[in-house]
């Protein structure tokens, strides 16, 4: 709205998705590989193990390599996608964290610093002092996770900051110690996914086998630290019990990945140690793959966690503030909020066009036509009345949406540029297919069947008419139900799947996750 | 079109302006200096790789040994860009990132662009000795274009930035990030102007730094070349300079010309210290014996100086009617702050002790690896 909004086919979130899974993945190894190598050459020199010292100057090469290049750039494009893809998020950002940002900015410039004198220090620096070079390049490296996980996790959970403003009150917010303790564990985790990758490519012999069974044990010690984390990471997290039982749609899927990933992590990680001399690369990659989408995955729930904000309670993923601003907005109408819209087309006399506009200003940001998050599926079997009753409507549907605050008007406007068709297209050969999409296109909208909102209760045992009564009344059960208006084949795909549901057995889940909405007549 | 301006946010910023300038202005400097160590670098060592292929040539061991330092050099250039881009985003924002978005795909292009030629600069630091001198003369040009590249963007994106006037009409017609800024005037003096300026100071501070090699050879030729790169460029940059200052808007200019005195007092010194130093680069250039070049450097350093500064005038100059800091809420974070400077002595007082002993420990010349 303040700012122009980039309009990548992608998805602005799928591009930031990319470039943070791989700089967090390098970043946290970056840590944890750090400690691992001035424990290691700390262990050879104790032992006076000339070859063990001579695998942990080579591994340190590959270290350098891949923190210093790819983690640095790949942190760089962070602040290059964020800029592009949430210029308002940056704009709060280096206002209210600056000093944090700056403080974190002398650990990696201390960091890099000591990475190159470890490295070109093997030969020319005493033991001695070789490692205590090594340990200020974890403390460093530490440190900035100690930093830049403050203002992580306070765009989650910005507590108190909300009222006071106050830097402390933002960083040490509820999310910050638990983050820290999980980010911490994946960091040794890590150091032990990259090391099993270097093992694997030496030649067979005692070190390999000493050195794989070692790393194994970082990795499964930083997991099982991890997981005990993430539990308490998980009693913090806003809204988790509704997010996992489908307000965020797509949390339950993301949080199932993590979890098969990490299983992937534990099963792979136990192989070197069950039987060190039978390693090899091809597990060690798949290990790194597993151990990516893992703490991807991780992420993403972060991410996700954060609907629809991207500074929580502060800042909507639009860049509207929540608060003064919203307020002006609700009053004005979009419109005259929304900057970057041809001046041609302001006027609203071609409907469409100002639509595509306000599409862009209000939509894009987290949405694609036919990418991720697409809408295209969705407005394909959705006219333009039908999505004029749905727009107000946007903040009570799962997903958590910000509202939408367009005028009747500008309503119509959007609703003119997204149905682009006349919301009637093919349904699939197979009825219960066709009886999800026609879930999904209507009730799926705010309800799940036995999670968020369950209404499997409310339907059992009802008949056929009864539940063609139930869609003909729907706006006498709250003021934010939109009326049913789909046309007589989708209606009837519909009635399939909820005579189906209201036949069906309720599932366990249902009874333990809230009243029925449609028999307390209450707002969704 | 009247200019649409993004509004900055309303939250205060956590320190006066002056400070945050300040910072800005300082960490830029260093930020060039190595980046112009590493552009020139980068270019001087092509040079000496084509011209010296045997291994035993002065050229080549020049090259050599220019090229090991390169990926510090790197690490130097990201790590010390970083800060001043933090910086005058606290200031220019809404400028900043408007003129990104418009220039998107170029501008994230530059992360690409970026991981080529930093992995080129380490390959031929770790390879090179096994690669013929063409070979490593080729990969130093690829990445010595790489970098040129990068600025490239780097000058379409602050020159957009200058310019809200062009936003909107770039913006509508390619919302998808696919411009660049080519239609305005200031584009190609102000590239050329950072270009040649980075490889005479990255020339001059290679003459710095190979005056103190062991390898007698190798040492008067890097002073020489370095001397010689810094005179010719900064001859060609004096003309392209007055370029710059005519494509500049009027209003800007004559800021220059006498309007305002701080601008006119800057952009005074800054082009008498280029002839300055050109006249005495020149003298070292044709001098029969070898002088030292720590005087030029320094007045080469306090052009540099006055050049960031004057920089900063400029960007003052297009942005007056929209730019006010002065209608910014200041609320200073006192402690956050105490504790960044507190930090920031202790950091570079560890680096420099890491640097030193690093140093002292040297046996010889060359890596690790």
């Amino acid at each position: 709205m303040n700012f122009p909004v980039w309009e990548l086919e992608m998805g602005g979130g799928v591009l930031i998705a990319v470039v943070s899974a791989i700089h967090v993945f390098v970043a946290h190894f970056a840590v944890g590989g750090g400690l691992w190598l001035v424990l290691t050459e700390g262990l050879a020199h104790r032992r006076g193990d000339a070859e063990l010292r001579g695998y942990v100057k080579r591994h340190s090469k590959v270290f350098i390599l891949i923190t210093l290049v790819l983690g640095a750039v790949t942190g760089v494009a962070i602040w290059f996608t964020t800029a592009l893809v949430s210029p308002a998020t940056l704009m709060v950002l280096t206002r209210a964290y600056l000093w944090g940002w700056a403080m974190e900015w002398v650990f990696f410039l201390v960091e890099i610093a000591a990475a190159l004198v470890y490295w070109y220090g093997w030969e020319k620096l005493d033991p001695r002092r070789h490692r205590l070079v090594g340990w200020i390049y974890f403390g460093a490296a530490w440190m900035s996770l100690v930093v830049i996980n403050g203002i992580v996790t306070f765009m989650l959970t910005p507590g108190r900051w909300l009222e006071t403003g106050e830097f402390w009150h933002g960083f040490f917010n509820p999310t910050y110690w638990p983050s820290l303790a999980v980010r911490t564990a994946i960091s040794l985790a890590l150091a032990g996914v990259f090391t099993l990758l270097t093992t694997a490519l030496l030649p067979h012999g005692p070190l390999r086998s000493r050195l794989s069974r070692y790393n194994a044990a970082w990795v499964l010690v930083g997991v099982v630290l991890a997981a005990a984390a993430a539990y308490w990471y998980r009693g913090a997290f806003p809204g988790w019990d509704d997010a996992l039982l489908g307000a965020i749609p797509v949390l339950p899927v993301v949080v199932a990945l993590m979890r098969w990933a990490l299983v992937a992590v534990c099963v792979l990680a136990l192989w070197p140690l069950a039987s060190p001399r039978g390693w090899r690369a091809t597990p060690a990659v798949l290990l790194m793959a597993a151990a990516l989408v893992a703490f991807g995955a991780g992420e993403w729930v972060r991410e996700a966690g954060r609907k629809p904000y991207t500074i929580h309670g502060h800042l909507y993923s639009t860049g509207l503030h929540v608060g003064d601003e919203e307020a002006r907005v609700a009053a004005d109408g979009v419109v005259a909020h929304t900057k970057w819209i041809d001046p041609a087309v302001r006027d609203g006399h071609d409907p469409a066009a100002l639509g595509g506009h306000l599409y862009r200003a209000w939509c894009q940001p987290c949405h694609t036509r036919d990418g991720y998050n697409g809408l295209d599926p969705f407005l394909a079997h959705k006219d333009g009345g039908e999505l004029r009753d749905l727009l107000p409507l946007l903040d009570a549907m799962r997903a958590l949406m910000p509202a939408w605050h367009g005028d009747d008007g500008e309503t119509a406007a959007l609703a003119a540029h997204l149905a682009a068709g006349d919301g009637v297209a093919d349904f699939p050969d197979d009825p219960d297919a066709a009886g999800r999409l026609a879930w999904g296109l209507s009730c799926g909208l705010c309800h799940t069947v036995d999670g968020y909102r369950p209404l499997r209760e409310t339907l059992a045992g009802m008949g056929r008419d009864e539940l063609a009564d139930l869609l003909d009344t729907l706006t006498d059960y709250s003021e934010r139900m939109p009326p049913y208006a789909a046309d007589a084949a989708e209606r009837e795909h519909l009635l399939d799947r909820l005579e189906a549901l209201a036949a069906a057995e309720p599932a366990s889940v249902a009874a333990a996750a809230g009243s029925p909405v449609v028999a307390e007549r209450r707002a969704p | 079109m009247t200019p649409i301006i993004p509004t900055p946010d309303t939250l205060p910023i956590p320190a006066p302006v002056p400070l945050i300038a300040f910072l800005q202005h300082l960490t830029f400097l260093a930020h060039l200096l190595f980046m112009n160590a590493l552009f020139g670098g980068l270019a001087l060592s092509y040079v000496g790789f084509r011209r010296g292929r045997d291994p035993r040539n002065p050229e080549y061991r020049l090259a050599d040994a220019v090229t090991k330092l390169l990926p510090t050099l790197f690490a130097g250039t990201v790590t010390f860009g970083v800060a001043p881009l933090l910086f005058m985003q606290v200031l220019f924002g809404n400028f900043f990132y408007t003129a990104s978005i418009a220039v998107g795909w170029a501008w994230l292009g530059v992360i690409g662009l970026l991981l080529l030629a930093y992995y080129a600069t380490y390959y031929n630091a770790f390879r090179g000795p096994r690669l013929g001198a063409g070979a490593r003369g080729a990969v130093a040009l690829a990445a010595t274009l790489l970098v040129a590249l990068i600025a490239f963007v780097y000058s379409n994106n602050m020159s957009l930035m200058l310019r809200p006037d062009r936003w909107t009409a770039l913006y509508l017609a390619a919302p998808g990030g696919t411009s660049l800024n080519l239609g305005d005037a200031e584009l190609w003096p102000r590239y050329l102007h950072m270009v040649l300026g980075a490889l005479a100071i990255g020339g001059l501070l290679l003459a710095l730094w190979g005056r103190t090699r062991r390898d007698a050879e190798v040492a008067a030729l890097a002073v020489r070349r370095g001397i010689a790169f810094f005179a010719w460029t900064t001859a060609a940059n004096l003309a392209v300079g007055l370029w710059f200052v005519f494509a500049l808007p009027r209003n800007v200019r004559m800021e220059m010309m006498g309007e305002v005195p701080l601008s006119t007092a800057l952009f005074g010194v800054g082009f008498l210290l280029g002839l300055a130093v050109f006249a005495i680069a020149l003298v070292m250039r044709f001098a029969e014996r070898p002088r030292s070049p720590v005087p030029l450097a320094t007045l080469a350093l306090v052009l540099l100086a006055v050049m960031v500064l004057l920089r900063d005038t400029v960007r003052g100059g297009h942005l007056a009617a929209w730019f006010r800091p002065e209608a910014f809420t200041v609320r200073t974070q006192g402690l956050p702050l105490a504790l960044f400077a507190l930090l920031l002595v202790a950091g570079l007082a560890v680096v420099v002790w890491m640097a030193r002993a690093l140093l002292a420990g040297g046996k010889s010349d060359g890596d690790a690896g």
